[in-house]
C-alpha cells in the first residue's frame, strides 16, 4: 500500500544576510540614506522536490551546511519556506529534540507533563506512558526532585526517554542520538534503531554513511542547497562516497 | 461533557452575560438607547463568528478556534500552570504574595502620599469617591500594576522562548497569549483583598459586582492585544523592552491612580479620554466604591478600547510571525 506522507514541492529557502554589521542606528542611518545597506541573499535551498511513501525510511545527506537542518525544520513545521509548497499527511511532524522547554525549578515529574505537552503529546497519552518514561529513564528515586539538582547525564536520559516514548506517523531524526553514559547509550541507541525500523515513516539526516545505507530504503543528496541526486540508499551512497574520495 | 462543548457554552454563556447588561443598560436609562445600539451591534458581530453565515472552509470561526484551543489545551494548561507554579515555588508565602503584595504596595502608597505629604486636601476635587481613598488607591495599584505585569512577561514571550520556537512547533501566539493569562491569574486573585479593604471601609457591595467581570474581560482583551503587540514588535526592535519601562512609567503617572482627573487642568481632562486605562480604572472604581452599574457610555468606550487593542495586537502578530525564527 502506496500513499504519500510528505509531498514536498519546489521549496526554496533565502536568508538575508546584513553585508555590514551595522551597530548602531545612526550608522544604519546613514547606510540607508546612502542607500549602502546591501543584503546578501543566502539559498539554503533551491528548488527541492520530493515525495515520501508511507513507510519510507528516507536518509538525507550532504556536506556541512547542505541544507539538511533546514529542510528537516521546513518539514516539522518550523519555518515557512520562501517559496514552494509543503503538504503533510499526518497532523504534527515532531522533531525529535531533547529537553526542550525544561524548567529547572520543577519536579522530574512535573517535567514530564511540561516536555511533554511541547513536544505534543496528549494528557491521556502522558498519563499511561509515565510509568515507561520514569522507569526507562532509570529516574524513579530523583522523580520529585527538581530539576536544578540533576546531573547533565540524568537530564538528558530524562528528556531522551520522553522524547523516544512516542509512536509517531513520522519521525524525523536529526543525527541519531546517543546519550548518558556507555551503557544508556547502547540502550538509547538501540531505542532509535527501534523507533526507526517499526514500519514508521522516517526523515533521517547524518554523517554517518554505514548508518544510513543499513537504515534507509531511501536517500536525498543535498549539494549546497540543491538536489545532486535522489534514488535507492546504496546507489546514492555510493555516488556520494566516490564524490568524497576524488576530492 | 467534551471539550469543545465546554468551549462553546462558555461562549455562548459570554453573549448571554453581555445582552443581561444591554438589557439591564436599556432599563435604567432609556436616553441610552443610541449606545445600547451599539452595544447590540457589536454583539451581533460577536454573534456572526460562531454562526455559520460567516465562514471559511464550512467552518465557523468559532469552531477554527475552538479546533485549535482544542489540540494545545494541554499545552496552555501545562505552561499556564508552571508560570503559576514557579512564580513563588522558592518562597516561604507562596501565592499568598499575591494578595499581600498589592496590599503592601497600597500601605506605602497611602503613607507617602497621604500621612508624610499630607496630599489628601491638594490631591483632587469634589469627587466623592475620594472619599475612601484606601480603596480608591488600591484599585488603581491592582488595576494599573496587573496590566503592566502582564505586559512586561508578554512582551519577553517570544524573545525568551528562543531556543524552544527555534526546535519545536507550537503556534507562536500560545506563548503571549499563556504569559497573559498566568498573569492575569494573580490580577484576580488580588481582587479580594481588594474587597476586603472595602468590607473594612464600610463598602458592602450590591448587585452591581455582577459587572465587576466585565470590567476584568475587558482589562484582559486590551491587556492580550498589548502583549501580543509588544511581544511581536521587541523580536525586530529589542530597544522596545527599554523603552516599555521607561513609557509604563510615564502611563502610570499620566493615569489618575494616586490623584483624582479634577486635579488636573481641563485640557489634559480632555485628553485623558484617550487613555484606556483611565477608564478601566474609573469603571471598576465606579462598580467598588459608588456601588453603581457604569453608564452605558463608559461601558462602549471600554469595550471599543479593548476591541481596537485586540484587533491591532492580533493583526500585527500575525503578519511578522513568520519572520520571528530569523531575528531570534
Amino acid at each position: 500500500m502506496e500513499q504519500d506522507m510528505i509531498r514536498v514541492e519546489n521549496i526554496s529557502m533565502h536568508f538575508r544576510l546584513m553585508n555590514d554589521r551595522i551597530s548602531s542606528i545612526k550608522e544604519m542611518m546613514t547606510a540607508l540614506a546612502r542607500r549602502k545597506v546591501k543584503f546578501k541573499e543566502f539559498h539554503a535551498l533551491e528548488d527541492v522536490s520530493f515525495t515520501v511513501n508511507r513507510g519510507d525510511v528516507i536518509g538525507i545527506i550532504g556536506h556541512n551546511g547542505a541544507g539538511k537542518s533546514t529542510l528537516l525544520k521546513i518539514i516539522s513545521g518550523i519555518m515557512k519556506p520562501s517559496k514552494g509548497r509543503i503538504w503533510r499527511g499526518a497532523n504534527i511532524v515532531p522533531m525529535l529534540e531533547l529537553g526542550s522547554g525544561f524548567d529547572y525549578d520543577l519536579s522530574g515529574h512535573e517535567n514530564i507533563y511540561l516536555n511533554g505537552a511541547i513536544l505534543g503529546y496528549s494528557k491521556e497519552f502522558l498519563q499511561s506512558k509515565y510509568n515507561e518514561i520514569v522507569e526507562y529513564s532509570e529516574l524513579e528515586p530523583f522523580i520529585h526532585t527538581p530539576l536544578r539538582n540533576y546531573s547533565s547525564g540524568m537530564l538528558m536520559r530524562l528528556a531522551f526517554s520522553i522524547a523516544t516514548v512516542v509512536e509517531p506517523e513520522i519521525l524525523i531524526v536529526d543525527e541519531v542520538l546517543a546519550v548518558g553514559d556507555e551503557r544508556f547509550q547502547e540502550k538509547s541507541k538501540k531505542r532509535m534503531m527501534e523507533l526507526m525500523s517499526g514500519g514508521t515513516t522516517v526523515l533521517f539526516v547524518s554523517h554517518n554513511i554505514d548508518q544510513i545505507r543499513e537504515m534507509c530504503n531511501r536517500v536525498v543528496w543535498l549539494d549546497h542547497g540543491k538536489v545532486r541526486m535522489i534514488g535507492a540508499a546504496d546507489e546514492v551512497c555510493d555516488a556520494y562516497r566516490e564524490q568524497f574520495l576524488e576530492q | 461533557m467534551n471539550f469543545s462543548s465546554k468551549i462553546t457554552l462558555a461562549f455562548y454563556g459570554i453573549i448571554a452575560y453581555l445582552l443581561g447588561i444591554t438589557v439591564y443598560q436599556v432599563l435604567r436609562d432609556p436616553g441610552a438607547w443610541s449606545f445600547v445600539l451599539l452595544g447590540v451591534a457589536v454583539l451581533i458581530c460577536f454573534w456572526l463568528v460562531g454562526s455559520k453565515l460567516i465562514s471559511k472552509k464550512k467552518q465557523t470561526i468559532l469552531s477554527r478556534i475552538q479546533a485549535t484551543f482544542h489540540r494545545f489545551s494541554f499545552l496552555i494548561e501545562q505552561l499556564v500552570a508552571r508560570d503559576f507554579k514557579t512564580k513563588y515555588k522558592r518562597s516561604v508565602l507562596g501565592v499568598f504574595w499575591s494578595f499581600l503584595n498589592p496590599l503592601l504596595m497600597m500601605a506605602v502608597q497611602y503613607f507617602v502620599f497621604i500621612r508624610l505629604m499630607n496630599l489628601r486636601n491638594s490631591i483632587g476635587s469634589e469627587n466623592p469617591m475620594l472619599n475612601y481613598y484606601a480603596v480608591y488607591l488600591l484599585v488603581g495599584i491592582i488595576i494599573f500594576g496587573g496590566f503592566n505585569d502582564c505586559c512586561n512577561q508578554a512582551l519577553r514571550s517570544i524573545v525568551y522562548n528562543a531556543s524552544l520556537i527555534t526546535k519545536v512547533y507550537v503556534p507562536k501566539i500560545i506563548y503571549p497569549t499563556t504569559k497573559v493569562f498566568s498573569a492575569g491569574i494573580n490580577l484576580a486573585l488580588s481582587i479580594l483583598p481588594l474587597y476586603i479593604i472595602a468590607l473594612i471601609n464600610g463598602l458592602v457591595p450590591n448587585f452591581s459586582i455582577l459587572v465587576l467581570p466585565l470590567g476584568l474581560l475587558f482589562i484582559l482583551v486590551f491587556t492580550i492585544g498589548m502583549g501580543y503587540f509588544l511581544s511581536a514588535t521587541v523580536v525586530f526592535f529589542r530597544d522596545i523592552e527599554f523603552l516599555w519601562g521607561v513609557f509604563s512609567t510615564m502611563w502610570m503617572y499620566a493615569t489618575p491612580i494616586i490623584y483624582d482627573i479634577g486635579f488636573l487642568p481641563n485640557t489634559i481632562q480632555k485628553l485623558m479620554f484617550f487613555n484606556p486605562l483611565y477608564h478601566y480604572i474609573d469603571f471598576v472604581r465606579y462598580i467598588v466604591i459608588l456601588r453603581q452599574v457604569p453608564t452605558a457610555e463608559e461601558t462602549l468606550i471600554c469595550a471599543a478600547f479593548s476591541l481596537g487593542m485586540f484587533v491591532l495586537g492580533l493583526t500585527v502578530f500575525k503578519k511578522t510571525e513568520d519572520k520571528f525564527i530569523f531575528y531570534i
